[in-house]
């Protein structure tokens, strides 16, 4: 397979859904005429109508409740948040609505909607424009979390996200929209993880942006002689306990990376999961490598808020220090 | 490299096509954003219409005196990927260390 990047790979996994189900829409702010400002949706109102692909005015609870309203009625929305920092108005939405209905309503209504959101930092954004939000989303019951790592990846996972017969938020790296690579489709089940790299001494469990950073500090670590694996966990919810299990008995050190801030980031959740699953078999505390719990910085310290090789580095010393 | 391509707008009069009068670029021409790139005849006026963004021209999608429906293509451009309505298109490049592990198995 030729390279692409993973606007263009998310762009045809949206216009596949199109074409195979006429149950599916796409609708959110700009996805229209102008096909989103990160090019996702482009052309694709041209190609599959205005009925189908369209415009909303800029009001994050009105997108959320319509797609609600609509699956309801039998539609399969996929609706794009422009900007993780603007989930939060439709957050209401999401909690009250989306993540109960299918219980509230003893089955008879569930909600195969789709939210994708452009995500996380790594674009020298302004206030609001690189939040990572996966915690807040995971911990509802009834709602299903989902990023990828690469443009393959991302094809496959919108794919399985589209066809969830649960509502799917979809967390897409934005600062890895644009990188070009050739990977092909991962060949792992449904809700699993995958081990991007093999290894024997630590595991590093990374997903969407931080999953490449995790690789590029592997390669460095082999040059100090220490055999990292890498774990893409893909799912966030839920999660494949089994498969994070499995890899980080293997290596019985383990370090989670993430944008987040640290303080109830998706590491602590691992880091528990860990310790129920693997207690006996860890030769170290599990290491969690985040953001500080502050507020994303402006442009200027954005690279010292995320997650660097360094900062992955000294977390590999950690665990293989005990 | 990106590929863009550029629908005939709505030039503002609710019409629904345009007539190439002439295009005032060729393909594989490098042309700079807000450069005009086509003089169109919307039955009302002729209209010069400027590029939208810079890059290399890659396909004119109508010949002099062809009629453009609006939405339609008009000319692909192929360019330096642009980023999002914020932010940057972030640099491909291996990142640098300064921390080196000790290995305890050594």
């Amino acid at each position: 397979m030729s390279e692409r990047s993973m606007q263009q790979a998310l762009n045809e996994a949206l216009a596949e859904a199109l074409a195979e189900d006429p149950r599916v829409l796409v609708f959110g702010e700009d996805v229209g005429r102008h096909g989103g400002v990160f090019r996702v949706t482009d052309d694709l109102q041209r190609r599959f109508g205005e009925q189908r692909v369209f415009d909303t005015p800029l009001g994050e609870a009105g997108i959320v409740g319509l797609a609600v309203g609509l699956c309801m009625q039998g539609w399969r929305p996929v609706v794009e948040i422009q900007f993780d920092g603007f989930v939060f108005p439709a957050f209401n939405q999401i909690a009250t609505q989306i993540s109960k209905l299918r219980t509230r309503t003893l089955g008879a209504f569930g909600l195969p909607l789709t939210i994708r959101v452009p995500s996380y930092g790594g674009i020298k954004g302004p206030e609001h424009h690189s939040e990572s939000v996966e915690t807040f989303v995971a911990h509802l019951p009834g709602i299903k979390v989902v990023s990828p790592s690469n443009p393959a990846e991302a094809q496959t996972l919108l794919g399985e996200a589209v066809r969830d017969p649960d509502p799917v938020v979809f967390l897409e790296p934005k600062s890895r929209y644009w990188a070009r690579d050739d990977s092909m489709p991962s060949p792992v089940g449904e809700y699993a993880s995958r081990v991007v790299r093999e290894g024997a001494d630590v595991t590093l469990f990374a997903w969407g942006a931080t999953v490449d950073r995790c690789l590029q500090s592997a390669e460095f670590a082999a040059e100090d002689g220490v055999d990292v694996q890498v774990v893409d966990l893909r799912w966030l919810k839920p999660l494949d306990v089994d498969g994070i299990s499995t890899a980080a008995g293997k290596t019985r050190r383990a370090v989670v990376v993430h944008e987040a801030p640290v303080t109830l980031g998706l590491g602590a959740e691992l880091s528990a999961v860990l310790m129920e699953r693997c207690f006996g078999d860890l030769l170290a505390p599990v290491v969690r490598v985040a953001a500080p719990d502050t507020p994303y910085p402006s442009a200027g310290l954005e690279d010292e808020y995320l997650p660097s090789v360094d900062r992955i580095l000294l977390g590999i010393q950690s665990a293989l220090d005990g | 490299m990106a590929l863009t391509t550029f629908n005939l707008p709505d030039l503002g009069e609710g019409l629904a096509e345009a007539t190439v009068i002439e295009w005032l670029v060729a393909e594989g021409d490098e042309v700079a954003r807000d450069a005009p790139i086509v003089e169109v005849d919307t039955a009302k006026a002729a209209v010069e219409i400027p590029s939208p963004v810079s890059g290399r021209v890659v396909t004119l999608h109508a010949a002099d005196g062809e009629t453009v429906a609006v939405g339609a293509p008009l000319i692909s451009f192929e360019g330096e990927d642009q980023a999002g309505i914020v932010g940057t298109v972030p640099p491909e490049e291996k990142p640098r260390r300064r921390v080196r592990l000790q290995n305890p198995k050594q």
